[in-house]
């Protein structure tokens, strides 16, 4: 592929690494559990799309399966299992927080520096002449960071599942730009793992819901008979 | 066209388009909301006739008042002719440029807005010290956020002037799409909403006692003074916008002063400036006014937004 087209897909691929980061730090910002799922679907579209410029500019046409994966597990699979499981157990709002809505991004905001920082050492001297994709790998481990900090501050079980989803989406994200992605069956593999994962957690949140009502994990604090 | 008397024509010109063009703006934004509430609503020259009427008016002031509300709309309105004369608008350089630079043009802003507070506190009304409050706590996290955003687009131009920040954009257009570019435009336009008391933040249309921050400091105002003030915080809205428009998209901006490329650098400005105000009027029209403690939140976004700007900048590069 020529230079222009490549300087063009790098180009494309920053943006929308710009716009994944920037649907993380979106749901920190938010309070309601509907908007959570729609930016996690974003998030994943963009992902996929990412993997498809990964495809078109580089050749790697053993993505293609993931991407299309990606797209429609993660970007309309999982979001339509969580909104109906939503749905039925009527609640809308994390209340709740471990650490208020602004310290909360000022914390995510550090995290995408450090990120920055062990990802300069990850990659080292070689940062100048390589691919597009690799600058990606500081926005890939801001993403885990982020997907760790939502689950470990906010009290609600479907933002766990975000914040374990948003973690995901940064280990795939991260595996594109140092290795143009894993292996096939391992991509497959984690793709299943997460999709069952969903589907039995959603059932799960179901069943803490009408156990204890209410999906706040501080409940599940104590053994009950 | 050089020399001294090329400055000061070209300067007064500038100046006259956005003294002029600024209640037209403030017109465009309130008949699209009125649109978007299937209201006929007032003509878009309506502000102009509102400015007239107030000017004409007699003026009441407070008997406790003392020279700093009859001093303040002047003071409010001078400096905002001065960032006029500093922000680029239809043709770069702009003439004053060795004035200032944006840093400038900020504190300018927090100058008028300093004495706008204080004319607030002045007359002892207690709607004055409640939006006087409201708006210093405010501030202080808009100034931030504008800043980073700012500094963004100056890191990339490696210059704080603005005509150069403009300049070395134009001549690239690429980097108008860079990452860190839209992120710190977004960054800058929820200011922008804030700053100049838009929806999420402001209301600029009532006088809703406890929601008002910037309508509750100039309550006490009539006749000329409100008109200065009024007049003032359109051309605000304006020069915002044109700050978002050419700090970040300088399309078809002239570079130099032949008449042909003059007329396109209007065209184009008038058209961006439209542009972006449809769009506030839209965000406007969309969104609920946010409770006063949940201000500091959106506003924390738009910090972290520019935040994210200036680290993205330094992991893409320009």
């Amino acid at each position: 592929m020529d230079p222009t087209n490549l300087q063009t897909v790098g180009l494309l691929i920053d943006i929308l690494a710009a716009a994944i980061l920037v649907t993380a730090f979106l749901v920190v910002s938010s309070r309601s559990l509907v908007f959570y799922i729609r930016l996690f679907a974003l998030q994943s579209f963009f992902l996929g799309a990412v993997a498809l410029l990964v495809v078109l500019g580089y050749g790697e046409t053993h993505i293609l399966i993931a991407a299309v994966l990606t797209i429609a597990i993660k970007a309309i699979a999982i979001p339509v299992v969580l909104s109906r499981v939503i749905e039925r157990i009527h609640v809308r709002k994390e209340v709740d927080f471990s650490i208020n809505i602004p310290a909360s991004l000022l914390l995510c905001g550090g995290m995408v520096i450090l990120a920055d920082s062990v990802a300069h050492s990850i990659l080292g001297a070689q940062r100048a002449d390589a691919p597009a994709v690799s600058r990606v790998l500081s926005v890939s481990i801001a993403m885990m960071l982020i997907g760790l900090f939502i689950m470990t501050t906010r009290k609600k079980a479907i933002t766990q599942i975000v914040g374990l989803l948003t973690m995901e989406n940064g280990v795939f994200l991260s595996g594109l730009s140092i290795t143009y992605g894993m292996p096939l069956i391992v991509e497959v593999g984690i793709f299943f793992d997460i999709l069952v994962a969903v589907l039995i957690l959603g059932v799960f949140i179901f069943r803490i819901n009408k156990t204890f009502e209410s999906i706040s994990i501080d409940s599940l604090r104590g053994l009950r008979e | 066209m050089s020399g001294a008397p090329a400055i000061v024509i070209l300067s007064l010109l500038q100046l006259l388009l956005l003294l002029a063009s600024a209640p037209l703006i403030s017109g465009i934004i309130a008949k699209t909301k009125a649109r978007f509430q299937h209201r006929q609503g007032a003509g878009i020259l309506q502000p102009y006739f509102d400015l007239a009427k107030l000017l004409r008016k007699e003026v009441l002031v407070s008997p406790v008042a003392s020279w700093v509300f009859r001093s303040t709309p002047y003071l409010v309105f001078a400096s905002t002719l001065v960032i006029a004369l500093l922000v680029p608008t239809v043709v770069v350089p702009v003439p004053l440029d060795w004035v200032g630079d944006i840093i400038t043009v900020i504190y300018l802003f927090a100058l008028g807005r300093f004495f706008v507070a204080l004319a607030g506190l002045d007359t002892g009304s207690a709607f004055g010290g409640l939006g006087a409050s409201r708006e210093m706590s405010i501030a202080s996290i808009i100034e931030p956020a504008m800043m980073l955003a700012i500094f963004t687009a100056a890191v990339t131009a490696g210059s704080t002037n603005l005509s150069v920040i403009v300049a070395t954009l134009s001549s690239t257009p690429a980097s108008m799409l860079n990452p860190a570019h839209l992120l710190a435009f977004s960054g800058l336009f929820i200011v922008t909403m804030a700053e100049t008391g838009r929806v999420p933040v402001d209301n600029p249309d009532t006088h809703l006692e406890l929601t008002m921050i910037h309508e509750a400091m100039i309550l006490e105002y009539s006749g000329r003074y409100l008109a200065f003030i009024e007049w003032s915080s359109q051309m605000k809205l304006a020069i915002f916008l044109a700050l978002l428009s050419n700090m970040f998209f300088p399309l078809g901006m002239a570079t130099t002063l032949a008449p042909w490329a003059l007329c396109v650098g209007c065209a184009a400005f008038f058209a961006k400036v439209i542009v972006l105000a449809a769009i506030v009027a839209v965000v406007e029209s969309t969104n609920a006014k946010l409770r006063l403690f949940r201000v500091p939140e959106l506003l924390m976004v738009a910090f972290i937004l520019s935040l994210l700007a200036l680290i993205l900048y330094f992991i893409v590069g320009a």
